[in-house]
């Protein structure tokens, strides 16, 4: 009895002594309070679908890290490159994370200081080769690569194609069947639509023609300027193949880059030179194919960099979601129909969308190097003196030899000796 | 606080004067050094002068060196052509558009408010319209053209160097409409009804009376519509940064956007600002025109 009564005693000063022991904890112990939330403003170039693609990466982030949201904003390189430089003058930024495919640019912006360092973020090895040289400055990186488009060639439908009994070309001859065959088609306004905004459509034609017929050694020539263009080698690409392509009507008139894909679309041009991007861009990626030029062992291929202006007040924040954005994220993006391939060697290619399989593939059969954008490259003003200077040569092919003999006088690094 | 009647003005001046000195004065007198440090050599000389003046790229070259029968002409000489089609098309027809609202259109207010439409469009926004005003797919003038069968303007003008600076011109035209319509209709109000009357009673047409009463009377409206046209066409930029971005081949561009190409796409701070006396330069004597007249 006595020995019941000590246990009951002894068990009710454990429960005493628990409760006590719960009793101040629940007093001075404070739960670890809830990361806060930070919005990151991210400005990218995608519109449209792009953009809805694009968001879906920053969903997919955003399920991993709810502590961040993201205020997305539109802004073309061509108008980041007028806004920025002032904003970083006066030592502020529009956002924390910017994307542009414009690596000159950002390397000019961080040779001034304006851009987080990312060297100790990025392996070099992890990613395409040559992909980080624009954006390398005496050494250090300064951005991110995102994922990849390339720049195939001539995009037609299939239905299209097997509806008049139409075949990709093998030589230069069958090409110039094909367009006549084309234009011979009722409701055909010109066998080629040609793409225009402020005018690098046109430009990756020219640069496609030049790769084709001068090979992919010239277009680095030329962006070295160790070739110009009023050499007889290039100014016998225009002067052969393209200006008479020109002149003949086989292209359109430029039309503005988005409504020329639904004309073409419609059936009112049969070929459209644009980047893989215009996969996601179509009602049904499944019906359209591409062909380069024939015989041509080139394909223009860029990418979207991403950067930490040093301005940010969230850079940390910033520094981890770019960290993924440029591995875990370009597999998101390249999974959607982007119309992307990642840069990320270590992404899966299983898992890309399933019509960029198919382009991927064409462009290894094809043995097609991939080669920097020209005028991406050279940049700077010479960029948008090029755009326009294609623009005239398109409506103004007469011109030519002045044409090419400005660009090559403007030419940055020919003009600087 | 007393203040003596000789410190009572400096202290009322004072604040209103550092407010123009720090945002009037200063930014003159910067944007007139900066146009001639060069800062190659750090010194202050012509070299920016010259520079701009010689420049060769057809989008910031001011004055062509080859004379062709059309654009691009260079910055300077489209500017110049904008005033000669521009301000005489503004003050003819915003004259007969008063008149006719004034004398023969019944419930002219709505149609004046539908023509002053133009003013209240940011200017940005304009020149995209202007952009698809002319376009072949979904443009008005080039469907008009088409309709009547001259093929030479059923394209899109503004891709072409022929027609893209005329197409900037006249579509400015639109914009501009309203103000000159407002000012003349606002002086028409002022032309006492007797003296037209009496015309009438003299025998005079419609035309006549035009011509002889209201023209002449109408004299300080056209003044003030000529210059502040001359001012917008000589400074205008928005329309074209937003239609052409100065092409093709440089067959748009102006002074205002050469001066910011400088200044926002080349980062040339000291060649913007040398454009920027440039064009001053150029729009002072209408300034003073037009402040020699305000005194008359």
């Amino acid at each position: 009895m006595r020995g019941e009564k000590r246990l009951l005693a002894a068990i009710v000063a454990v429960i005493a002594i628990i409760a006590i022991v719960a009793a101040i904890l629940l007093l001075y112990y404070k739960p670890p309070a809830p990361a806060p939330t930070v919005k990151l403003r991210v400005i990218g170039p995608w519109a449209g679908k792009e953009a809805e693609y694009f968001m879906t990466v920053l969903e997919e982030y955003k399920k991993i890290n709810p502590n961040v949201e993201f205020e997305y904003i539109i802004m073309r390189a061509e108008d980041l490159a007028k806004v920025l430089p002032l904003n970083f003058e006066a030592k502020t930024t529009p956002a924390d994370v910017i994307i542009t495919p414009w690596g000159w640019f950002i390397a000019e912006m961080a040779a001034k200081g304006h851009v987080v360092e990312l060297t100790g973020y990025i392996n070099k090895d992890d990613y395409v080769a040559g992909i980080l040289d624009p954006v390398t400055v005496d050494g250090k990186i300064y951005a991110g690569p995102f994922t990849m488009w390339l720049k195939p060639g001539f995009w037609y439908r299939k239905s299209f194609f097997e509806k008049y009994g139409l075949s990709e070309p093998k030589t230069w001859d069958e090409f110039k069947a094909l367009l006549d065959k084309i234009k011979g088609i009722s409701g055909i306004k010109n066998p080629i639509v040609t793409g225009d905004g402020v005018g690098w459509p046109v430009g990756d034609v020219a640069e496609h023609f030049i790769i084709t017929f001068a090979g992919p050694q010239a277009q680095l020539d030329l962006i070295e300027g160790k070739v110009k263009f009023t050499d007889p080698q290039i100014r016998s690409v225009f002067e052969n193949y393209l200006v008479p392509l020109i002149k003949n009507r086989y292209f359109s008139e430029p039309i503005e880059w988005t409504t020329a894909i639904e004309l073409w679309w419609k059936g009112e041009y049969g070929l459209y030179f644009m980047g893989t991007w215009i996969a996601g861009m179509v009602e049904d990626a499944n019906d359209i194919a591409f062909f380069p030029l024939p015989g041509c062992k080139g394909v223009v291929g860029g990418t979207d960099y991403v950067f930490i202006p040093k301005y940010t007040p969230n850079k940390d924040i910033a520094l981890e979601f770019v960290k993924w954005l440029i591995t875990e994220g370009q597999v998101v993006h390249a999974s959607t129909p982007a119309g992307k391939i990642p840069t990320w060697v270590k992404a899966a290619p299983e898992k890309l969308w399933a019509p960029m399989q198919d382009v991927f593939r064409k462009v290894k059969e094809l043995g097609l190097s991939i080669l920097p954008d020209l005028d991406d490259a050279i940049g700077g003003d010479w960029q948008i003196l090029f755009w326009d200077q294609m623009k005239l040569l398109w409506v103004e092919p007469d011109r030519l030899d002045e044409i090419l003999n400005t660009l090559t006088t403007q030419h940055p690094k020919i003009k600087g000796g | 606080m007393y203040l003596s009647k000789r410190i009572r003005p400096i202290f009322f001046l004072l604040f209103p004067f550092t407010l123009i000195i720090m945002f009037v004065i200063y930014p003159i007198v910067a944007t007139v050094y900066y146009s001639f440090y060069d800062k190659n050599t750090g010194s202050l000389n012509f070299n920016n002068y010259m520079d701009v003046i010689s420049s060769t790229n057809p989008l910031y070259m001011l004055v062509s060196r080859t004379l062709t029968r059309t654009p691009p002409w260079g910055a300077l000489v489209h500017n110049l052509v904008w005033v000669l089609v521009h301000v005489p098309l503004t003050i003819f027809l915003g004259l007969i558009l008063a008149f006719l609202l004034k004398y023969y259109v019944k419930g002219s207010t709505l149609v004046k408010t539908i023509i002053f439409l133009g003013m209240v469009v940011p200017p940005v926004v304009g020149g995209l319209i202007i952009r698809f005003m002319f376009d072949e797919v979904v443009g008005i003038f080039p469907a008009i053209f088409s309709f009547i069968g001259i093929e030479a303007l059923s394209k899109t003008w503004t891709n072409y160097p022929q027609t893209a600076l005329f197409a900037l011109i006249l579509g400015s035209l639109w914009i501009w409409l309203g103000f000159s319509v407002t000012v003349f209709s606002a002086a028409l109000e002022s032309i006492p009804k007797s003296h037209i009357d009496a015309a009438r009673v003299f025998g005079a047409s419609m035309r006549h009376i035009f011509l002889k009463v209201i023209v002449p009377q109408l004299k300080p409206a056209i003044m003030i519509v000529t210059v502040m046209t001359v001012l917008w066409d000589m400074k205008i930029f928005d329309i074209v940064y937003a239609s052409t971005g100065g092409g093709p081949g440089g067959s748009t561009s102006v002074l205002a956007l050469v001066m910011y190409s400088y200044f926002a796409r080349a980062l040339d701070y000291y060649k913007s600002a040398t454009v920027a006396v440039i064009l001053t330069l150029i729009i002072t004597p209408f300034i003073i025109l037009t402040i020699r007249w305000l005194k008359d």
